[in-house]
């Protein structure tokens, strides 16, 4: 454990590192806080930037970006009662609040502290838990990795998007992307139809920026989101208030509770850790826990201080947990881990239970980096808030192109061809249309990142022993599979009792 | 009404899939060939989404009402409305990408950046000196970036 650390520390500790890791901070606070422009998608913008770094340096930016993204949309939230991103819903419960009551100072460094303290504790519990996780990956065969997979995207599938029918649909057009092109084991041209840009494959980065970045554009000059946005920054001009952060007092009351932090933070990090389930969904459970568990749960809603480190904290924190399926299987379990993942392999790193042990410096690497981060956050949004407001001021007009050449030109660095460029136009438009009829798309980037691993499991499996009934008896592989079938029977039961609820009124 | 048209397009899909998975060069894999994993998946989307379009055919008719209340031509008229700027955006990046080749990366990317922004936005003098600012200098920026730092070369065009 140690030695991870020193590496990750010598690693890190280099002055053109720290200087990416706060260009980082800084992009990926600016993302959260711009309604509309989510922490994916700068994640994904990142990505084609990173190429020519080294991996760890690549890495260290995408784990920064991710930190600050998740901090970014407190002000909005906490300032205006507007979530820059998904998961600030629940801190617009009592930030918002509270800043009505001419407290917004006191909103804003409740939640900076409780996203900076959260995300150390999630650190804490990534560190601890990682390894052991990886450790006991290392008994998998290919029968345990296949059944795994199987299961993460199913639960993906069915935590996200609006019904698991869909989601799992979405999951296999994603498995079914990731055929095309040359076949995983022996090399083999697969469905290209004779058209020449299908040769080489769809490549993963080409999927997610036109699946993230090109459908969440197009969405964003629909009519009624135009004008729910302009009307959104007028009200932002009348709303250049003037606040005083107090970062000593709210850190000192934080302290005094600890319990709702610690709760709030392991809340988190447990839902990081499920395939699928993010800061959107801990963000809302950890408010409704502290709600329940608080002596004073008649405050919340009224600019409570739990609600809003509750909130904040549970956001934050599933950053760690959401690492540790990550770092310790190679599971990417978010979209924003799935394209740290494909950072990995685009410098011939291969994730997976062997990594911490082949590779520690990057896992060493990204361990300190998140740290670095975290503390670069504290200090940037204390020092930044101000200017970091004006920036919800930029208009759709200007947004719009600038990102779209961002999209193209960060598709093109990736292999310098062009007709990766056309791809990614029929992409965004079929990721334009799957999010306009509430497909989820996660599953579908999950799917086309685990796509070629599931299927090298499946046939090294197969090859291994002809016997198919080992899938379920090998007990951890039998494990996983009736996770999944659990996973979609929960799900179902679930949906049918709302519909029943509702149906009772 | 359009999860039924994907569900379609992703029923044609697997079908095209399923039936080219056919005649790959076999190895001395016995059990699994390179077809037969696509062949799997093809098939569980394709029933999967069978049974989404059965199940909105239900709901559809059920609902017995396909959206056009106050008459066909006020739909479409609302629609357009709603997605006018979507398709224009749409054909932009298209005609962009397309010519990304023949007047290369600045010009092509200036002209984008401009027409995008005056369609999205209003035609008025000081959005007009923005835009043709900002465009210049976010192309010649990324153009050196990436050229000078990731050694990327950008396609030149006809004009240099």
């Amino acid at each position: 454990m140690a030695d991870l650390f020193l590496l990750g520390v010598s690693e890190i500790f280099q002055i053109d590192m720290l200087i990416v890791i706060l260009l980082g901070v800084v992009a990926g606070i600016l993302a959260g806080l711009i309604p509309g422009f989510t922490v994916t998608m700068a994640i994904v913008l990142t990505l084609p930037l990173t190429f020519g770094m080294e991996p760890i340096m690549g890495v260290a930016a995408m784990v920064a970006v991710t930190v600050g993204g998740m901090s970014g949309g407190l002000i909005t939230a906490a300032l205006l009662g507007i979530p820059g991103t998904p998961s600030a819903v629940a801190t617009t419960f009592d930030g918002y609040p509270m800043s009505r009551k001419g407290q917004p100072g006191k909103a804003l460094s409740l939640g900076i502290w409780a996203s900076f303290l959260s995300s150390i504790i999630s650190l804490v519990v990534l560190i601890a838990i990682a390894p052991q996780v990886a450790n006991f990956a290392l008994q998998f065969g290919p029968w345990e990795m296949f059944s795994l997979i199987v299961a993460a995207l199913t639960i993906i599938a069915s935590v996200t998007g609006e019904s698991i029918l869909k989601g799992l649909i979405a999951g296999l057009f994603g498995l079914l992307i990731a055929t095309v092109g040359a076949d995983p084991i022996a090399g083999i041209t697969r469905f290209t139809f004779d058209v020449d840009v299908l040769r080489a494959g769809i490549p993963f980065l080409v999927v997610l920026i036109g699946m993230f970045a090109i459908s969440r554009l197009m969405n964003s000059v629909e009519r009624t989101e135009l004008v729910s946005d302009i009307q959104q920054k007028q009200e932002d001009k009348m709303k250049s208030m003037k606040f005083v952060l107090k970062p000593k007092e709210t850190f000192m009351s934080i302290i005094k509770k600890p319990v709702n932090l610690i709760r709030s933070s392991a809340i988190g990090s447990i839902i990081g850790a499920i395939p699928g389930a993010g800061g959107s969904i801990a963000n809302i459970i950890a408010y409704d826990q502290a709600k329940k568990w608080s002596k004073e749960s008649e405050k919340f809603g009224t600019g409570h201080d739990e609600g809003v480190v509750a909130s904040e904290a549970g956001n934050n924190s599933t950053v760690g947990g959401d690492l540790i399926p990550t770092i310790a299987l190679g599971i990417p379990g978010s979209a924003v881990t799935a394209v740290l993942l494909s950072a990995l392999m685009v410098h011939g790193i291969n994730p997976g239970p062997l990594l911490i042990t082949n590779e520690p410096n990057i896992v060493g690497g990204i361990f300190i980096a998140f740290l670095v981060a975290s503390f670069f956050m504290l200090i940037t949004q204390f020092l930044g808030i101000r200017l970091f407001v004006r920036v919800t001021e930029v208009p759709t007009q200007i947004l719009f192109p600038l990102i779209m050449v961002l999209c193209v030109t960060g598709t093109f660095v990736l292999n310098n061809r062009i007709t990766d460029i056309y791809l990614l136009f029929v992409i965004g438009i079929i990721g334009y249309l799957f999010t306009k009829y509430k497909f989820a798309l996660a599953p579908i980037i999950i799917g086309v990142i685990l796509g070629p691993i599931a299927e090298v499991n499946l046939r090294r499996a197969f090859m291994a022993d002809p016997d198919w009934t080992l899938f379920f008896s090998r007990p951890i592989s039998l494990v996983f599979l009736i996770l999944a079938v659990l996973s979609i029977a929960f799900t179902i039961w679930q949906s049918r009792r709302v519909k029943h609820r509702k149906a009772q009124g | 009404m359009g999860e039924i048209v994907i569900g379609i397009f992703l029923i044609l899909l697997s079908v095209l899939i399923y039936f080219n998975s056919g005649d790959f060069p076999q190895l001395n894999e016995t059990h699994l060939d390179p077809g037969s994993y696509p062949k799997l998946i093809a098939a569980l989307l394709f029933s999967l989404s069978l049974i989404l379009i059965i199940k909105q055919t239900v709901t559809l008719v059920k609902a017995k009402e396909f959206g056009f209340k106050d008459g066909f031509k006020n739909f479409m008229l609302k629609q357009w409305h709603e997605y006018k700027l979507v398709i224009y955006m749409l054909v932009v990046l298209g005609l962009y990408i397309f010519l990304l080749n023949i007047l290369g990366f600045i010009v092509s990317t200036i002209i984008f950046i401009i027409a995008a922004g005056l369609l999205i936005g209003p035609i008025k003098k000081k959005n007009v000196i923005t835009i043709s600012i900002v465009s210049f200098v976010m192309t010649v920026g990324v153009y050196f970036f990436f050229e000078n730092v990731l050694y990327v070369r950008f396609p030149n065009g006809i004009f240099f």
